[in-house]
């Protein structure tokens, strides 16, 4: 294999000589030499072992060098036959690349989320009205109406009201629960202040302390804007990953799909906060907890039966933190000997709904006093959203 | 004195799995590394690697593109394409009424059919003016905007024939992309042989346009025969109660991949008769080209490429690349010789843009769209 010379004006090589000074490559082609000096030179080789020589700037010519001349310019340059004379980038770029994307990430994966409390609080009510009737757009896609909820939904909100109340819940008159036929037990609060619980999750409850544990749990996620910060630090995230991932490829499909309810997910803290503040409107209601850490630890065991990713766990009983240290929470603020939240016969009224009752054997209604507060009369109650008034679509 | 290197094959690819394996492993580790920042680094660092394996009459194919080029065509994206498309799908949906929000988004989609035909041009300019050979640039001269709205011209004709306008489509994009490519000052020509382009295509498109429906059946019967077999032999389904959860889900997925086993295997002929089609329909400079795509290894090149890509989540997605570039550059023969001596540099003006909306497009695998 010789020394050629490609000269960058026409698409042939030329016999060449190469010698080799100090600091200069002469090449000698027929008559003409030309002399290059190492530093101005850069690598172009092929994948079989041949050194090929280029100018920078790049004018064209290549020079392809026999095997001896390749020993010789290794000894006369050997800083040609570094990694970065091939286009190797340095670890000073990979470095800051590197601290590019996570600076990014910083911003967007922590600054977006500390700045989620005052951004949600500032959103005008339209603009959350405006985001509601996506949520219940989506609800509508996986929930169907319940004709025959009414005088359920009526009770549950009597309670959520009285526990409201108790607490001194400002928001007490946006927050309205609704029923839902859902195929699998949850509860939810979207972003106008509604509750939508799945009739499932009635079905599930086995005493209506549990459901009401449930319900203060979502009341709190509202008090405390919650629904909204959710939000905010899903676009956030959503942006974050189309910036950096860039394309219609997965990145673009998390971002994408971080905008979607069902990917929302509230924080550790923001479950953690729920969890406290809904043990107080407990208390405050005079509403034994243990009715929630009963239903935290049948969870439990359920979780450890099933096979993992088959939950069919309500997503506020399965968030962060453990459930076992959730139960735990709720065990230590139970009181003994109160009335249920819900009396015997409501109970039944509300089991019974949206074919509640139908999903598993309903258990006896549960026995016990009638509630220590008065339901609230049928003058004060919250006021019905027309939007879930009617079947939420 | 001229001299030509005296090959024995007028195009290979000596490129060996391992060693395109390494950077891929390497490049995979420093996208996780940097959120995938790294990405126009490891694009250049692979194309480089590939190009240079790649060896025409003896002598390589060598890609001299920069990552920061790549860079910057992403920053020029940002604001042109990622902003509107953050403002289309996160605030809109969000702050507009539903009505305008939808008609934004439905605009954008619309849109971006002639834009990602755009992108495809920009991004064979900018890859064509980046490969040398010899010394002498490749280019891709012609607008992009006409390359553009020629393809949603041929998208809404392919639409409204349900698609059997597509072979014609192919060739036609090929045609325009072909003629207008250059080696150094020298056009490529898409020749007329006194044929249709797309002679010879429609029986194997046929069989892929049934594809789906056949696949769809088939699948179905397939599983049907092996539950039946099992049953038969008694390994399992005696009762219902052993249908559980997994059993039905692990049927569905398998049904499901084996659907689109036999779709892939069912459009490879096609395929493979567009590639060789086109490869036997451009000329340089007199010389004719001739490719030797055959219908099963291209399938099990494809199939490969896909378990690659799907296993490693996107992120071994070159080796399949390479897998691809190197079946089709060890069976593509040059007829004739062009005068190379005559072939003077290109002319053609170089891309400035990087790949810009080719990235935001994800257009390639990772290795390139020549």
């Amino acid at each position: 294999m010789q020394t050629r010379y490609a000269d960058g004006r026409a698409a042939v090589t030329h016999d060449a000589s190469a010698e080799f000074t100090a600091d200069t490559l002469q090449v000698s082609v027929g008559e003409t030499r030309h002399a290059w000096p190492y530093a101005e030179l850069h690598r172009a080789d092929d994948g079989a072992g041949r050194v090929i020589l280029k100018r920078k700037p790049d004018t064209g010519e290549r020079l392809y060098l026999s095997e001896y001349d390749s020993t010789r310019l290794q000894d006369a340059a050997p800083a040609l036959f570094k990694p970065r004379a091939s286009g190797v980038e340095g670890r000073a770029t990979v470095a800051g690349l590197t601290a590019a994307a996570w600076s990014l990430a910083a911003v967007f994966l922590l600054g977006v989320p500390m700045a989620a409390e005052p951004i949600a609080g500032q959103v005008p009510p339209r603009y959350r009205e405006q985001i509601a009737d996506i949520s219940w757009s989506q609800v509508g896609t996986f929930t169907d109406y319940c004709d025959d909820s009414d005088e359920a939904a009526r009770i549950l909100n009597d309670m959520a009201y009285r526990m409201m109340t108790a607490s001194n819940v400002e928001m007490r008159d946006e927050v309205w629960i609704t029923i839902v036929d859902a195929p699998f037990p949850n509860a939810f609060a979207l972003p106008d202040n509604s509750i939508v619980v799945t009739d499932d999750l009635m079905a599930l409850a086995e005493h209506p302390d549990e459901l009401t544990g449930v319900i203060a749990h979502e009341i709190a996620h509202i008090e405390h804007n919650h629904v909204m910060k959710g939000i905010i630090r899903s676009v956030g995230a959503g942006i974050f990953f189309d910036i950096v991932f860039g394309g219609a490829g997965a990145g673009q499909m998390v971002a994408i799909a971080s905008v979607n309810l069902a990917s929302l997910r509230y924080s550790r803290g923001d479950e953690t906060d729920a969890d406290l503040r809904g043990l107080d409107y407990l208390d405050a209601a005079g509403i034994d907890a243990g009715g929630l850490a009963r239903l935290f630890e049948r969870f439990q065991e359920e979780a450890d039966e099933e096979a993992p990713g088959a939950s069919s766990i309500p997503t506020m009983l399965s968030s962060h933190p453990a459930t076992d240290a959730r139960a735990a929470a709720a065990r230590a603020r139970s009181r003994q000997g109160l009335a249920p939240s819900i009396s015997p016969a409501d109970w039944q009224i509300v089991r019974a709904a949206c074919g509640a009752a139908m999903v598993e054997d309903v258990e006896t209604p549960v026995e016990g006093p009638a509630p220590t507060t008065p339901p609230t009369t049928p003058s004060a109650p919250a006021p019905i959203p027309p939007e879930v008034a009617t079947k939420p679509e | 004195m001229t001299v030509e290197a005296a090959p024995t094959q007028s195009f290979a690819h000596t490129g060996k799995l391992f060693n395109v394996l390494g950077l891929a492993f390497k490049n995979a580790a420093l996208n996780i590394l940097t959120l995938t920042l790294y990405r126009f680094w490891a694009r250049t660092a692979m194309r480089r690697r590939l190009w240079s394996r790649a060896s025409v009459m003896g002598d390589p194919l060598e890609y001299t593109g920069t990552a920061s080029e790549l860079f910057r065509g992403f920053l020029i994206a940002l604001p042109t394409f990622f902003l509107p498309a953050i403002l289309i799908f996160y605030i809109a949906p969000l702050f507009m009424d539903p009505t305008t929000a939808f008609w934004l988004a439905a605009g954008f989609y619309l849109i971006a059919i002639p834009l990602i035909a755009a992108a495809r041009y920009w991004m064979r300019r900018y890859q064509l003016s980046r490969t040398r050979w010899r010394g002498i640039k490749l280019g891709l001269a012609g607008s992009a905007g006409a390359f553009a709205w020629a393809s949603f011209g041929w998208q809404i004709l392919q639409t409204l024939s349900l698609g059997w306008y597509t072979p014609v489509a192919r060739m036609n994009r090929a045609k325009m992309m072909w003629e207008n490519a250059r080696f150094g000052d020298q056009p490529f020509e898409f020749i007329d042989d006194g044929e249709p382009p797309q002679r010879g295509l429609w029986l194997p498109f046929a069989l892929g346009w049934f594809a789906f429906p056949i696949a769809y059946f088939g699948g179905i019967i397939l599983v049907i025969m092996i539950v039946a077999g099992m049953a038969g032999a008694g390994v399992a389904f005696p009762t219902s109660e052993e249908f559980t959860p997994g059993v039905i889900i692990g049927i569905g997925v398998g049904a499901i991949l084996l659907m689109l086993l036999l779709v892939l295997l069912l459009w490879a002929p096609y395929n493979a008769a567009a590639m060789n089609r086109i490869a036997s329909l451009i000329s340089l400079d007199g010389a004719r080209f001739q490719l030797k795509a055959k219908t099963f290894p291209l399938f099990f090149i494809s199939l490969a490429g896909w378990i690659i890509t799907i296993l490693s989540l996107g992120l071994l997605a070159p080796v399949g690349g390479y897998l691809q570039v190197r079946y089709v550059l060890n069976r593509l023969e040059i007829i004739g010789t062009p005068k190379f001596a005559e072939i003077g540099q290109s002319i053609v003006a170089d891309s400035e843009a990087g790949e810009s909306l080719g990235d935001a497009f994800d257009l390639d695998m990772g290795v390139g769209v020549i």
